[in-house]
């Protein structure tokens, strides 16, 4: 899996801890790497995913449907999943302020036992805000 | 003259400044059946 996961782009580096089931993933500086796409390959690779934690920084903006998306690159934005520190983050949006938030992408839904494809919308559940600028 | 050194002093400094670059930084999975 190691392995496979670093011949993705934009992966600089890859540590797996086998004793509490890690795996920590550098992006390269090249900004190429894509979170769904590590997701999809991890499953690939025979390995199921519990959860998956990210930290980004990027510019608060709306998407065309009304939701608050954090746009990392001009090709790659993650909506943010309605939650109290969102909401705390609204009057950031289409305001030239960068932030950094630590937000989790994906969480195994509870009940299944069997390995579930990876879900075709993924949003970012915005769990601390770590940068404000 | 001391005006336009200062201008351009300022301007060059901002150069160097490290700016906060929008990219994922970091990414962090819990896994299920690994060996």
């Amino acid at each position: 899996m190691k392995q496979h996961l670093q011949r993705q782009s934009g992966v600089a580096n890859v540590d797996v801890s086998l004793i509490d089931g890690k795996v920590e993933v550098t992006p390269k500086e090249d900004g190429k790497i894509d979170p769904p796409q590590l997701l999809k390959a991890t499953y690939d690779s025979g390995v199921s995913v519990a959860e998956l934690d990210m930290t980004a920084t990027g510019k608060l903006v709306k998407d065309s449907s009304g939701n608050l998306v954090l746009q990392v690159s001009p090709n790659q934005s993650f909506v943010l999943a309605p939650n109290e520190l969102s909401k705390g983050l609204e009057p950031l949006m289409d305001s030239p302020s960068v932030i950094t938030v630590r937000g989790q992408l994906y969480k195994k839904p509870p009940g299944k036992q069997k390995k579930t494809d990876v879900p075709a919308t993924l949003k970012l559940l915005v769990l601390e805000v770590e940068k404000k600028e | 003259m001391n005006r336009k050194r200062l201008v351009l002093l300022l301007f060059t400094g901002s150069l160097f400044v490290p700016r906060l670059q929008a990219q994922v930084k970091h990414i962090e999975m819990r896994v299920e059946g690994m060996t």
